[in-house]
């Protein structure tokens, strides 16, 4: 018998209400006038005690009721023991515990070791079943009691490069547990890192009818170094140029020199040293140093190494390309359009970019899909062919910047994004009239840098309903001055004003240049690609929503990631090892991509014995070391029984005292 | 006669004026009976009287004189006359009433009624107000105004203190040198062998006796559903009582007082009419009216 809530007891207090209202509180009479008492005798003076005694039964029952609502919310509960066998079979789970740090020398043979000697001690009526686990739980077979079976299953564990989470693995254990209809007995054998713990412990309360061993796997030293991780650009513009940081970190270690190298495709580019402190960090910075043209196979690696080498590197990829080209498609008379969109280009980023400019008479041999991105800069016509090319281009992954002036007002439609150009707002450059920019999406990329836009004067705007647009900029009389279409697989910008400084100061605003910039970026895709990632992250193959495109995918192995119909449709997929990720896009594009073990692995210091106690103690009490369980014990909760009796209580105390506390003529 | 006909004490409490309410109440309970009991104004002969001097010369029958030549005087039953006196208990205790009628006001009812009843039959009519000693007294008198002293008298009276047969009793003996009728309205709260013995000495002066004993219903039956402290009216005493009490034994306790006082009073010779506050009147004026012409 015990409470779950014992602190409820101290509504125990509330006794004391009946206890002075019946008992201590002084009793007073209503005197009633009597004609006399001639017939009446002192001997019957007793009757306040009298009554004090028939008040009794409902002092009782009132005592009675508040103390049984009290027990019912302290949680009484009955601990009954249960054979082992009357609820089902008892379900052994050994869990054994495939994370990165499982890589240490010996860890996996003695986890296997120590998993081989459960199985061995199962009893006939057991059954068992083998999971592994680090971010995620994995069933190697149904329950069984065929030894050789789990004893397969036990052999097939390969540590991987994952992390492991005990909170994800408790999770799990009560899906299980619910599934196995009987009592359950885990076996985590695992080097329980500290880091594995959630951050709340009560993540870690064991469901129901589950029993924990735990079985802390000790390889003994813990202290290990670890490139914990690289700063480098993802992608490196035409003069190949790039510096990079990496920062080595000692777990657990005395203070030592650390000299570290940094290799591009094997070859050994730079070594430096640093000073680790003791348990600390150090930083190292490398190059500038050269990049080779095309996707680089980068890494940084403590050289020497320590007893655990799978984290003394870093994989990264780095790109270095030609500049991306952008063609820009203008008016022939209209030159100052490409001059201000070309110097606010070279301004920002003068390697990575290369405009192209275009009329729309030299378009015909002209294919969108060799550049990063096109730009209608109020072009009145375009040639048909282009125009469907230009479609195709962007429902591919393409990117399209329109700005619609007079002229493109002209045509009636916008290119590709579709919507009608509704009307001219025009505010009369010699009058000093204008419009000013009222709001902004200041999270969207190309707004973010541009200083919200703010003081630049809109002398002419043209009204645009474009349907599924999102709007990212609005002028003070509400209308829409910039939005973004997605179509397909790529999207367009739509400037509802041109780029030549005649129906806006724009260019002639220092946000210009960030908004050229950041557009271009964006519209690429150049920002997108990471240089390395976690390994377990996701990573993102085409929006949401999106279809189309082919993108192939290769894991470090050289395999392919996705079937067919998966390098058409799947939004992405999970880096599931370290190593080179590689994509190839219908485009012909490749993307290399550097996967790291998460480095909280890195830190092998364990949970401590007390901890893992205490863990125990969220679940069942169970038997030590493994041994046969003789039976099992359950809570029994009984708080309802209590509220019902508490309930009847109550109704007793109605009845007596509607009896008792009757307001009767005579006595008034 | 079913008792409904007569107004219920409650119904009479909202009378205002004790002469309008004595004469709802007799001209009511007289037009009920069967015989007239207005002997007063009847011309029902009674019987001859040989004249005596002094005699009024109007009552002589000159027919009887003229045939036999000696006068003899014809009398009529409205010619009987007598004499009323009251007895009003003005006690604290006679202050007592468990519904909207007090003892004393039953008592002022009935004491009106009665005198109305004695005025209309040209009896005369008189009142003694005590509780422990005389506190008002009234010659009883057949003169013009007589009634509305009786009422007024009746109107003022006030509860006073305990009750005490004895000293107002002696005191007022001397002034019922003359035999009639008395009539002592209380509630008896004192020992029926005390009362009879101070009571009794009247009637060997040849009045004609008869005790209302005024009990409210709650006195012979109080009913108390839970204990409460009872307060006596008299002596201000307290004193809890319980419900099992009023319900077992005070009932055979006041059950006994009224008939020890009913059998002592027969006993000796006078006449003993219980009356409950929540009945109406008429019991206690057939009473006094079958006694009243017992004397005749």
């Amino acid at each position: 018998m015990g409470l779950l809530s014992p602190w409820f007891l101290a509504g125990l207090a509330a006794l004391a209400l009946p206890v002075y209202f019946h008992l201590l509180r002084k009793h007073k009479s209503t005197p009633v006038p009597f004609s006399s008492l001639m017939f009446f005798e002192r001997r019957q003076q007793s009757s306040i005690q009298h009554r004090r005694l028939q008040y009794l039964l409902l002092f009782s029952l009132r005592t009675l009721l508040l103390l049984l609502l009290v027990l019912a919310f302290a949680g009484p509960y009955l601990v009954t023991t249960q054979a082992a066998s009357s609820g089902g079979r008892r379900l052994i789970l050994v869990a054994i515990d495939n994370s990165f740090s499982m890589r240490r020398d010996g860890l996996m043979e003695e986890a296997r070791r120590q998993a081989r000697s459960i199985i061995g001690g199962l009893r006939p009526a057991d059954r068992a079943q083998v999971i592994s686990f680090n971010r995620q739980v994995s069933l190697l077979g149904d329950p069984t009691s065929d030894q050789a079976e789990l004893r397969a299953a036990i052999e097939s564990i390969r540590p991987g490069d994952s992390r492991s989470s005990l909170s994800d693995l408790v999770r799990a254990l009560g899906s299980m547990a619910r599934s196995a209809g009987g009592p359950v007995e885990v076996h985590i054998l695992s080097d329980f890192q500290k880091t594995s713990m959630p951050s709340g412990f009560a993540e870690l309360a064991l469901p129901a009818g589950v029993t924990l061993v735990p079985h802390p796997l000790e390889a003994g030293k813990i202290s290990n170094w670890a490139v914990e991780s690289v700063v480098a650009p993802a992608r490196v513009d035409d003069r190949g140029k790039a510096k990079i940081t990496a920062t080595v970190a000692g777990f657990h270690t005395e203070a030592a020199d650390i000299r570290a190298s940094l290799l591009i495709n094997g070859k050994v580019i730079e070594s430096k040293v640093g000073a680790v402190p003791a348990g600390g960090r150090a930083v190292l910075s490398f190059g500038p140093v050269d990049v080779p043209h095309g996707a680089n196979r980068c890494e940084v690696r403590i050289d020497g190494g320590d007893s655990f080498p799978a984290d003394d590197r870093f994989l990264f990829a780095m790109e270095r390309s030609d500049p991306v080209r952008i063609l820009l498609v203008h008016e022939g008379r209209d030159t100052r359009s490409p001059n201000y969109f070309r110097t606010a280009l070279e301004a920002a980023s003068e390697a990575t970019f290369r405009l192209e400019t275009r009329t729309p008479q030299e378009l015909s041999a002209v294919s969108p899909a060799s550049f990063g991105f096109v730009v209608l800069a109020n072009v009145s016509s375009l040639p048909k062919d282009f125009e469907g090319t230009l479609e195709r281009y962007v429902r591919e992954g393409g990117a399209l910047l329109v700005a619609v002036g007079p002229s493109a007002a002209a045509r009636g439609t916008i290119p590709v994004a579709g919507g009608a150009v509704q009307e001219s707002r025009y505010a009369s450059r010699q009058g000093e009239r204008f419009l000013l920019v009222d709001w902004v999406d200041g999270a969207h990329p190309s707004i973010e840098s541009a200083n919200r836009w703010e003081g630049i004067k809109f002398y002419q705007v043209f009204r645009t309903e474009i349907e599924g647009a999102r709007l990212l900029a609005r002028l003070s009389d509400q209308t829409p001055v910039f939005l973004e279409k997605p179509v397909g697989e790529g999207r367009v910008l739509v400037l509802a004003s041109t780029l030549d400084n005649i129906s806006n100061d724009f260019p002639l605003h220092a946000s210009f240049v960030p908004f050229v910039e950041k557009t271009a970026r964006y519209l690429t895709g150049l920002d997108e690609t990471p240089g390395s990632l976690t390994v377990d992250a996701f990573y993102p193959l085409r929006r949401v929503g999106g279809r189309g495109g082919v993108a192939e995918v290769f894991d470090p192995q050289g395999r392919r990631l996705l079937d067919l119909a998966e390098t058409t449709s799947a939004p992405g997929f999970i880096v599931a090892s370290e190593g080179f990720y590689e994509v190839r896009r219908s485009n012909g594009r490749r993307e290399l991509i550097a996967a790291n073990a998460d480095r909280r692995e890195s830190d092998f210091e364990m949970i401590a014995a007390e901890t893992l106690k205490l863990w125990q103690g969220t679940g069942e009490p169970s038997a030590q070391g493994g041994g046969a369980l003789p039976s099992q014990t359950r809570r029994r909760p009984l708080w309802w029984p209590v509220l019902l009796a508490a309930l009847l209580a109550a109704l007793a105390e109605s009845v007596v005292a509607a009896r008792y506390l009757t307001v009767s003529k005579e006595g008034a | 006669m079913p008792e409904q006909r007569y107004l219920d004490p409650e119904i009479l409490a909202g009378i205002s004026g004790l002469d309008l309410l004595a004469k709802t109440v007799v001209e009511g309970f007289i037009a009920g009976l069967h015989r007239s009991p207005d002997f007063g104004f009847s011309q029902e002969f009674a019987e001859y009287r040989a004249y005596t001097e002094g005699d009024d010369l109007r009552h002589v029958d000159w027919n009887v004189f003229a045939r036999t030549e000696r006068c003899y005087l014809k009398r009529y039953r409205g010619e009987t006359n007598t004499r009323l006196t009251l007895l009003v208990d003005a006690s604290a205790s006679m202050g007592y009433g468990s519904h909207r009628l007090t003892k004393l006001e039953y008592a002022r009812f009935l004491a009106a009624s009665l005198f109305y009843i004695a005025h209309r039959q040209r009896d005369a009519a008189g009142l003694i107000v005590f509780d422990d000693e005389v506190r008002n007294h009234l010659h009883p008198s057949s003169r013009h105004g007589q009634l509305m002293r009786l009422l007024h008298a009746l109107e003022r009276i006030e509860l006073g203190e305990r009750t005490d047969f004895e000293r107002p009793f002696l005191h007022f003996q001397q002034f019922l040198f003359r035999p009639g009728i008395v009539a002592v309205i209380s509630d008896f709260y004192e020992d029926p062998q005390k009362v009879v013995k101070t009571i009794e000495p009247l009637r060997f002066r040849g009045n004609e006796l008869i005790l209302f004993h005024v009990l409210d219903p709650a006195e012979i039956k109080p009913g108390f559903r839970q204990p409460v402290l009872l307060v006596d009216m008299e002596s201000k005493d307290s004193m809890e009582v319980s419900p099992e009490y009023t319900e077992r034994e005070y009932p055979a306790r006041i059950d006994a007082h009224i008939e020890d006082l009913s059998s002592r009073a027969k006993r000796a010779g006078l006449d003993y009419c219980l009356l409950d506050t929540s009945r109406p009147l008429d019991h206690a004026l057939r009473e006094y009216l079958v006694l009243r012409q017992g004397r005749m």
